[in-house]
């Protein structure tokens, strides 16, 4: 990373920091906070995806494990939040393990499939094992986090626990991406014979993505849980892990800044064509053909293309 | 639960019907996978959206944007109206989501399907709202005996016309130039180029076979269920399920493996649990998957490496 990118990553976490500071409404706020958390979704696939070029639908499940053991351990066992938030982390990162296991087997889209079965199965058992999840009617009461006497119980507040966890997960993806790992993965995505051919355990570094993809749900889903303090199954369907699949193509598969931008941005997307009213959603659906059909690299891409013009246009040996 | 062999002969006309319903739209997956090596996300659209256009014209009175309709019509030209909609549908579709894409490798053009399909979706919400709508069945009667059995009509009608259409494609894939052109296309696009095909047009009646297969399974399925913008997309999930299953890629494999999962499923949710009914394709599936991942009649392996 060069000092000029470093400035400019500084630069936007100090305005973040201080978007509370100017924006009131807790309406804004909170979709602020949702839009950081799915940012972190996003990534996690984005490490499944674009580093290893595994596709999974099984995204919102994840999230739902996390947001579920979440609220179950701290309003069934009275767990404060922080442990309970690791746990539900842990949770995650072990379905991942037992899924991700036999289904790395597969490929393409028969991964693609295998985990919209897993994605439909964890749904229906969210909804019928009320025992522990309250079927349909959600679970609810679920507390905020605090640290002391300091409560994150508003939107305001919550932002910056958002704000880190996106920081460190960024920061978590980006060692990934460039260090020995990320290398070993983008071989698998681009060739994978020929990966295990120079030695790289191809298996065990599948897997390690998909565990990290279900890692990075399982926490959103508790920040998810603990900020909206009510929980139900129809938030984790098979639809609502396509949305983040889109975020992510759109925004640019195999960057992490593409990632959070796709995420924040399709996010806002429906918030911008509210006045459209009943019809925003349908419009969605046409800007992502549009977005797919244009943007061949996802807005990522569409950046570095004026970025080479500008730099093609000045002189190169000024 | 006693062992009634009535009780289970009923089960099995009416899975075998869901079962026809899963084929038809997995055959419709097939089609194009085979021809474009896309799966399309949008199948099952192909499937609610024609039933809706097929409501609105065969009840007598429809709510459609807000104001009430009376655009009944005989139920035939209700048929032919809706499949000659659909052929443009399926042309249309090939225009806007796969062409523009074509020579981009497969998961913008899954985008670009998962991009229609929410697009039809609350396209069909916008228009005739969130209410679901009852189709009526072509049969007065609910249930008819066939000597000790209760039977549903639909079922038998179900039933009868997946046969009708499976030997209509038989007979085109093995009797006729276009469906010679059709298979050409699908083993070897390049290939099928030299020797003169017009790989485009192919790819486009493809498409639009497809949406066709979908629209009758539609037609076929609705009186069971009610018309709602959520009704093609677990239909075309567990068709999915079935052609991977049967073997993907495989015509007979897409038939047998819906078959497979209707009857499956409904002795399933009749003996195992209800609430859990929509888990048991998918069950199977991943039991499939992980056993024998080319699927009962898979050949093709390169995707599974």
């Amino acid at each position: 990373m060069n000092r000029s990118k470093a400035g400019a990553i500084a630069l936007l976490v100090v305005v973040l920091a201080l978007l509370p500071a100017v924006v009131h409404s807790d309406y804004l706020l909170a979709l602020c906070d949702t839009a950081g958390i799915y940012a972190i979704v996003v990534m996690g696939l984005g490490i499944l995806l674009g580093f290893a070029g595994q596709l999974s639908l099984a995204q919102a499940a994840f999230l739902g494990i996390g947001a579920y053991a979440s609220g179950w351990l701290t309003t069934h066992l009275g767990w404060s939040v922080w442990p309970s938030m690791g746990a539900a982390m842990a949770l995650s990162a072990l379905v991942g393990l037992a899924v991700g296991y036999p289904c790395l087997r597969l490929s393409g889209h028969y991964l693609a499939l295998a985990t919209i079965g897993f994605g439909i199965i964890t749904q229906l058992v969210l909804i019928n094992w009320k025992d522990v999840t309250n079927g349909s009617d959600g679970m609810g009461s679920i507390p905020p986090p605090a640290i002391g006497s300091f409560v994150f119980d508003t939107y305001g507040r919550y932002y910056y626990i958002v704000l880190v966890a996106v920081i460190v997960c960024a920061y978590v993806a980006w060692r990934i991406k460039t260090t020995r790992v990320g290398r070993a993965l983008e071989a698998i995505r681009e060739n994978e014979i020929a990966a295990r051919a120079t030695g790289i355990d191809a298996t065990r570094y599948k897997i390690v993505a998909f565990v990290l993809a279900g890692t990075y749900a399982g926490l959103a889903g508790s920040l998810l849980a603990h900020m909206t303090k009510f929980i139900s199954p129809d938030s984790y369907s098979f639809d609502q892990s396509v949305v983040f699949l889109v975020m992510l193509i759109v925004g640019g598969s195999s960057s992490i800044s593409g990632a959070i931008l796709g995420a924040v941005l399709l996010w806002f997307l429906p918030e911008v064509l509210r006045p459209l009213k009943t019809s925003y959603i349908m419009v969605y659906g046409a800007a992502v053909i549009a977005m797919i059909v244009f943007m061949p690299r996802g807005l990522i891409g569409l950046f570095e293309g004026v970025r080479a013009r500008f730099a093609r246009r000045s002189p190169e040996a000024a | 639960m006693q062992f009634d062999p009535v009780a289970n002969m009923q089960l099995l006309v009416s899975g075998l019907a869901f079962g026809s319903i899963y084929a038809l739209v997995a055959l419709g997956f097939v089609l194009i996978y085979n021809a474009v090596g896309v799966v399309n996300f949008a199948q099952g659209e192909f499937v609610m959206f024609p039933s809706y256009v097929a409501v609105s014209f065969i009840l007598p009175a429809v709510t459609v944007f807000g104001t009430v309709v009376h655009w009944q019509l005989p139920i035939v030209g209700v048929y032919v109206l809706v499949l000659v909609l659909m052929t443009g549908f399926g042309l249309l579709f090939n225009r806007i989501a796969y062409h523009p894409l074509r020579d981009r490798g497969w998961m913008p053009v899954v985008i670009s399907t998962i991009g229609v399909s929410i697009f039809l979706r609350n396209a069909a919400q916008l228009i005739w709202g969130s209410q679901p709508i009852v189709m009526p069945s072509l049969f007065a009667v609910d249930t008819i005996s066939v000597g000790p059995l209760h039977i549903r009509p639909q079922d038998l009608l179900i039933i009868a016309v997946t046969a009708v259409l499976i030997a209509f494609q038989f007979f085109l894939f093995e009797r006729t130039t276009l469906g010679k052109q059709m298979r050409a296309t699908a083993q070897d696009r390049a290939t099928a180029r030299l020797v003169g095909v017009r790989v485009g047009r192919i790819v486009a009646i493809t498409f639009v076979y497809s949406a066709l297969l979908g629209t009758i399974s539609g037609l076929l399925v609705a009186p069971l269920f009610t018309v709602t913008k959520e009704m093609g997309a677990l239909i075309a999930l567990k068709a999915f399920a079935a052609s991977i299953v049967g073997g993907f890629g495989s015509i007979p494999g897409a038939i047998i493996g819906g078959l497979t999962i209707g009857v499956i499923e409904t002795f399933g949710g009749f003996y195992i649990s209800s609430a859990y009914v929509d888990a048991i394709a998918f069950i199977i599936l991943i039991s499939v998957l992980l056993v024998r991942p080319q699927g009962l009649f898979g050949e093709r392996v390169a995707e599974k490496a």
